[in-house]
C-alpha cells in the first residue's frame, strides 16, 4: 500500500506529532489562527494564513493584536453579499469584532475549500483560506466569477491551494 | 487704530484657541466628543495611541483626541483614507482643539473599527517624542 502524506501523519500518531510538529492541521487536536498584526497597525494577518485539516476538526480563531478588534468572517452571500467562496452545503460563519485575547471556533464537516476575511481589514488583504480533507471536485474555485469584486490586495494574499495541500499549514509570507 | 484692531483681533484668537485647548486637555472632553471604544468596538486604550475620543459626525477624520493612562491629551489624531486622497477631494479646515503640537507623526494604518479601510494617520503631538512612551502601553 502506497501512504500518501496524509496518511502517514494520520496513521503516524507520535511519529506524526515528533517529527512534524508545525503541521498541527493534521493532528486531531483544534488548530489555532492568530489574528496579529505589526505595533503600528500598518500590517494585518491571520497566522496561519492556510491550514489544511480534517472533516470534523475545529478551527479557533484568536485576536493576539492588543490595538485593534478583527473578526473572521466566511466568503459567502450571506455575510454582507460577498461572494461565495466556500461549499454551498456549508453553513457560513461570522465571528462579529474580537477583542485582544477573545476567541472564536468552527468546526468543520463539509469537504473543501474556504475563504474567509476580516471586516475592517479585507482591503488591508487580511484573508485566510481552510482546505477541509481535500478540495471538492466541480467546488467553487472553478467557477467562473468566483472572485466576484474581492479588493486586489485580499487575491493576492490567499495561498494557493496547491500550497496548502503540499504544506499542511502556510504561514504568512 | 489699525494695529490695535489686529492687536485685539489676535488677543480675541488667542483666547478662542486657548479656551478650546482648556476644554479638551483632559478627559473626556467636553461633547460633541464621545469615547471611540463606546462607539465601535476597539479597545478602550489603544497601544502607541492612547484612549481614544471623537466627534462621530467628523468621522472618518477626525480629529480624534488621544489621552494617557492619567487623563492628560497626549495627541490629535486625523485618519485619512487613501482612497480619498485623490484630485476630487480635500480635507479642509479640520479642527485642532488640543493647542501647542511638539512634533507630528504621519504613518499608514490598515483599518479598525470607526474607519475600516486603509488610511493614513497624522498625529500632532501635544507631547515630546520622549513622553509618547504615556501611551505606548
Amino acid at each position: 500500500m502506497r501512504l500518501t502524506r496524509r496518511e502517514i501523519l494520520c496513521a503516524g500518531g507520535g511519529f506524526a506529532a515528533l517529527t512534524l510538529s508545525s503541521s498541527v492541521a493534521w493532528t486531531d487536536d483544534i488548530v489555532d489562527i492568530a489574528m496579529k498584526a505589526r505595533d503600528d497597525g500598518s500590517q494585518v494577518w491571520f497566522d496561519p494564513i492556510g491550514v489544511l485539516i480534517k472533516q470534523g476538526q475545529t478551527v479557533r480563531w484568536t485576536n493576539l493584536n492588543p490595538g485593534n478588534s478583527h473578526t473572521t468572517t466566511a466568503y459567502s452571500p450571506k455575510n454582507f453579499g460577498r461572494p461565495l467562496r466556500m461549499p454551498k452545503a456549508a453553513r457560513p460563519w461570522a465571528s462579529d469584532y474580537l477583542l485582544p485575547n477573545e476567541t472564536f471556533s468552527v468546526t468543520f464537516t463539509e469537504r473543501g475549500v474556504y475563504d474567509y476575511f476580516c471586516i475592517p481589514h479585507e482591503h488591508a488583504g487580511m484573508v485566510g483560506r481552510i482546505i477541509v480533507g481535500e478540495p471538492a471536485k466541480n467546488g467553487w474555485t472553478q467557477l467562473d466569477g468566483a472572485n466576484g469584486d474581492l479588493p486586489e490586495e485580499a487575491l493576492e494574499a490567499f495561498p494557493t491551494v496547491e500550497e496548502i495541500m503540499a504544506k499542511g499549514v502556510v504561514l504568512r509570507a | 487704530m489699525k494695529e490695535l484692531a489686529l492687536a485685539v483681533a489676535v488677543t480675541t484668537a488667542s483666547s478662542f484657541s486657548a479656551m478650546a485647548a482648556s476644554d479638551v486637555v483632559k478627559s473626556p472632553p467636553a461633547a460633541p466628543y464621545e469615547q471611540v471604544s463606546k462607539l465601535v468596538k476597539l479597545p478602550d486604550f489603544l497601544p502607541g495611541m492612547g484612549q481614544l475620543f471623537v466627534d462621530p459626525a467628523t468621522l472618518p477624520a477626525g480629529p480624534f483626541l488621544a489621552y494617557d493612562h492619567d487623563g492628560k491629551l497626549a495627541s490629535t489624531i486625523y485618519m485619512l483614507p487613501i482612497k480619498e486622497l485623490n484630485p476630487d477631494k480635500r480635507f479642509d479646515n479640520l479642527a485642532a482643539p488640543g493647542g501647542n503640537v511638539d512634533h507630528v507623526d504621519v504613518y499608514y494604518n490598515a483599518g479598525h473599527p470607526g474607519v475600516p479601510e486603509p488610511h493614513v494617520h497624522v498625529v500632532l503631538w501635544h507631547t515630546s517624542a520622549a513622553d509618547e512612551a504615556r501611551v505606548a502601553k
